[in-house]
């Protein structure tokens, strides 16, 4: 007993092989009543296109937490239109669990989530608006600041607008001060929104 | 190839070609704020590989691609500063708390099926996963009775060899105990270290890309991992990424420490936070759901 080695020492140290299972055999296993079967195979589709539809027609009927993740981590890297759009779909679903992992997933697609961004804005469903905030806030890319700032001016929902506000506070500054204020003033019954916007003023203000 | 240049500069779109071609083959992002240290390291590679200019070194890169000028590229751009027992916080948690519930869960000694196993990844030049045996061998009373595999894992060839080597500097060994370094060291001149080759010899060392999946699947069924301070170096896919081959490298139940600067909480919910009294730890979930 005590500290034990694998096997025999090598050097240099080994270098791991990839695994080679064919993309044929890894969508079969999307089927597979093993949930931990299903989220390898899932994962191992990365950089497999043809497999793009199969892994999106599971977003909505994958019922283990875990096989959605990594299906969406893999459908994620694509970062196509066709992947955006299809996953903004869920955005509206009734599963918190879905549309949260879905806006989650989109957050990480900086090129084609712009494409995208237009229909969400105009959304007729304030909480797909909602949700929309929640991938601006983690968006990498350069215009997600001027996109939550429309957002603030122009959406008629005090929920959305608040949504939008929370995503834009982490990265807020003091010239954002007056954004913030008119907000409140568009929304003058709103007490979350006048709560989140009061709670925020003093670190942007730099006062205590 | 000519004479090595004087100076290489790099415009604005060199830069960020050479991060979109570096970012596809490893998931480490660089953005404009790290772009002082990029252009030394990258001129340094142009340098060493004798190339007069940016665009030729960059050609022939790609061209070779998975071959001996990207792993140096690689090497290069990876930062590897540690020294042993280094937040050694976690370390008391791995022996106060994780290693008995992990021992309860797979059936307690005398009745575990296999050898515990601990990943150090990355292990960079060998501190951590060396660091581990340590503490093991001198705190942790069940070794007497339990196999323990340790496993260090990096993408950088040049840390790897390194580890295994196992020669370190005062200032890397300045926390281990004098007793330990009497112990399980052996002094090699030029004020260096190197430890004793049965705790060597102990520790399997691989070198993988935590990004890349295929090559991870062959690391499996771990009890503890140790990969610190380093998610916060990849972009939000390339963690999501590492998120879901660190959770399929472990155990169900199994332990994920991350350094002082990581969290998980905002890379993946695959994984249970759990509150220990040394700090956080996150768990792969034993059950299906």
């Amino acid at each position: 007993m005590g500290l034990v080695r694998k096997k025999a020492p090598q050097d240099p140290p080994e270098e791991v092989l990839p695994d080679r299972t064919s993309p044929e055999t890894l969508l079969s296993q999307l089927d597979d009543p093993d949930a931990d079967c299903r989220r390898e195979a899932a994962l191992g589709l990365a950089n497999v296109p043809e497999a793009v539809h199969d892994l999106l027609a599971r977003v909505g009927t994958e019922d283990d937490p875990r096989v959605l993740e990594s299906i969406l981590t893999t459908l994620a890297a694509h970062d196509t239109e066709e992947v955006a759009g299809s996953l903004a779909v869920h955005l509206a679903s009734d599963e918190a669990g879905l549309r949260t992992a879905v806006a989650a997933a989109l957050a990480t697609m900086p090129s084609s989530v712009p494409a995208v961004l237009p229909g969400l804005l105009a959304a007729p469903d304030h909480d797909v608006r909602v949700m929309t905030a929640m991938v601006l806030a983690d968006l990498q890319h350069p215009e997600a600041h001027a996109w939550l700032v429309r957002m603030i001016c122009e959406d008629p929902h005090p929920n959305v607008v608040t949504g939008a506000i929370d995503a834009l506070l982490p990265s807020a500054t003091a010239d954002d001060i007056p954004l913030l204020t008119d907000a409140v003033e568009r929304f003058p019954d709103d007490p979350f929104l006048r709560f989140t916007v009061k709670s925020a003023l003093p670190r942007l203000t730099g006062t205590p | 190839m000519v004479s090595p240049p004087a100076a290489i500069g790099l415009s604005d779109a060199d830069f960020e070609r050479f991060c979109e071609y570096f970012y596809k083959r490893t998931g480490i992002h660089f953005t404009s704020a790290k772009r002082y240290f990029v252009d030394k390291r990258i001129d340094a590679c142009i340098r060493s590989s004798r190339y007069d200019t940016f665009a030729a070194w960059f050609a022939a890169l790609r061209m070779s691609d998975h071959g001996e000028m990207l792993q140096e590229l690689i090497n290069q751009l990876t930062v590897n500063e540690t020294y042993f027992l280094r937040e050694d916080y976690q370390f008391d948690a791995m022996l106060s708390t994780v290693l008995p519930e992990v021992l309860k869960a797979r059936g307690g000694r005398g009745r575990i099926a296999g050898p515990l196993k601990i990943l150090s990844l990355p292990c960079s030049t060998g501190e951590e996963p060396y660091s581990i045996a340590l503490r093991l061998l001198e705190e942790w009373d069940e070794i007497d009775h339990v196999d323990v595999e340790i496993h260090g894992a990096d993408i950088d060839s040049d840390v790897l060899a390194k580890a295994a080597h196992a020669s370190y500097g005062e200032r890397s060994v300045q926390r281990v105990p004098k007793a330990w370094m009497n112990k399980y060291f052996v002094v090699v001149g030029g004020g260096r270290y190197q430890v004793d080759e049965g705790i060597r010899s102990a520790v399997t060392l691989h070198r993988v890309n935590i990004c890349d999946t295929a090559a991870m699947r062959s690391f499996r069924d771990f009890d503890v991992i140790f990969c610190r301070n380093v998610l916060i170096y990849f972009d939000e896919l390339s963690s999501r990424r590492a998120a879901e081959n660190l959770y399929g490298a472990l155990r169900p139940g199994g332990y994920l420490f991350l350094g002082h600067s990581g969290s998980m909480s905002r890379i993946s919910p695959i994984f249970t936070p759990t509150r220990l009294p040394e700090g956080l730890v996150y768990q792969r979930p034993t059950g299906a759901k």
